[in-house]
């Protein structure tokens, strides 16, 4: 067998990224070792699937075999998404990577006092203040509605939007107001990169504490530490200019808050921060288990990277 | 950091673009120069540039981290993506129009 004459691909850390890349309409495929997109009239564009955190797939979108590989091999993650942003189903970064870290996370979930520590350290970091003493996680995250309610209404007056709830059918899109129409968008760019973010760094987006009982519940419990100083003033922002295409409006705008607020550098670290709240060490293999044969190769990505 | 590659264009441009800046191949030139500095260039560019083409990229405060502008015809045409901008690979004999798309 002859040597492969280029070194082999590997991840880059999320924080080195740009934050996402939606891509409407074409094949996904990989020429010459390239990630490209081919559109019906043969014109193709790279993308630079290794320097961003996410691929959002809109409808109209083909995918390859070879495409899905090179992206899982590069650590981003593709999400094929709905009309303007309603999420569809999530791959292409295979999660799960750590032990250690699924093991840890699940074990904090686990244990009540942990996971009542993590809920008062994520209200912590949400709201800049501790929340009030000897309240259960269920209290708790009816004071957090409650607070969250206040500060969306708070945030349409600021803007001079008319804001009457939340609300919104998932599986219709442009069933909600303008308002609410931003906010799902914006959401959904935010859930996207997140979610990266919790893969990269080696946890499961399943295990939440917050949130529970859906494949992304840890996704949302980090989101909405971000939401109310990044996508949500976006949203409002937006949502009171009226635009003719809100979507792309509010992705422009989102992308300017994820590069001003540094988001993809504060994640991971954040991510750590809230899970270390719980106060209990990661665990260590067990003495029986078999030891690794072949060493781990010193990786320039984050934990969670494969390769 | 300022790249600017030129294609089919007159020598007295690339001589003059070589008075500011570094040929380090043919038609590559590179340099670090201010923003006002960087907008005469390409002036320069656009009055020398003839039937050829350039492009230029610099670092700025973008999230990719860079821009680029382009100028006269070639086979790969700037497009922009949601905030990002890329760049497309047009097939023989279909030759788009590479102007800026700003």
């Amino acid at each position: 067998m002859t040597e492969p004459i280029l070194p082999p691909l590997k991840p880059i850390p999320i924080k080195d990224r740009v934050s996402v890349v939606f891509l409407e309409k074409g094949n996904l495929d990989v020429l010459d070792g390239a990630f490209v997109v081919v559109d019906k009239d043969g014109v193709r564009t790279h993308i630079p699937v290794g320097g961003v955190a996410c691929l959002m797939l809109e409808p109209g979108t083909r995918v390859s075999h070879a495409a899905v590989t090179l992206a899982s091999r590069v650590g981003c993650l593709l999400v094929w998404i709905g009309e303007a942003g309603v999420r569809l189903y999530a791959s292409g970064q295979p999660g799960g990577a750590r032990s250690d870290r699924l093991l840890y996370q699940a074990k904090l979930a686990l244990d009540d006092e942990a996971r009542l520590k993590i809920v008062r350290k994520m209200y912590e970091m949400r709201f800049k203040e501790k929340p009030p003493e000897r309240r259960s996680v269920e209290q708790l995250r009816g004071i957090e509605g409650v607070r969250v309610r206040k500060m969306y209404e708070l945030l349409a007056r600021q803007y001079g939007v008319t804001w009457k709830a939340r609300n919104y059918d998932y599986e219709e899109w442009g069933s909600g107001d303008m308002p609410n129409r931003c906010l799902s968008s914006a959401t959904a760019c935010l859930y996207g990169i997140c979610e990266a973010a919790i893969l990269a760094a080696g946890y499961a987006p399943a295990v939440g504490f917050l949130h529970t009982g859906k494949p992304q519940s840890f996704v949302y419990d980090i989101a909405d530490i971000f939401k109310f100083d990044s996508v949500v003033p976006v949203a409002f922002r937006i949502a009171a200019k009226n635009p003719r295409q809100p979507e792309r409006e509010v992705r422009l705008a989102c992308r300017d808050a994820f590069r001003q607020t540094r988001l993809l550098h504060r994640i991971i670290p954040t991510i750590e921060e809230t899970l270390a709240a719980g106060g209990i060490e990661r665990p260590k293999a067990p003495e029986e288990a078999v030891p690794i044969a072949i060493p781990n190769k010193e990786g320039i990505g984050d934990a969670g990277h494969r390769g | 950091m300022l790249v600017i590659v030129v294609e089919n264009v007159p020598p007295r441009l690339r001589g003059r673009l070589a008075v500011w800046l570094l040929e380090v191949r043919a038609g590559v030139y590179v340099g670090h120069v201010s923003r006002r500095i960087r907008e005469m260039i390409w002036e320069t560019v656009e009055k020398g540039i003839e039937d050829g083409n350039a492009v230029m990229a610099w670092s700025t405060n973008t999230e990719s981290g860079f821009d680029f502008l382009t100028l006269g015809q070639n086979r790969r045409v700037p497009v922009e993506m949601d905030g990002i901008k890329l760049v497309s690979f047009v097939p023989e004999g279909d030759q788009g129009n590479a102007t800026d798309i700003a």
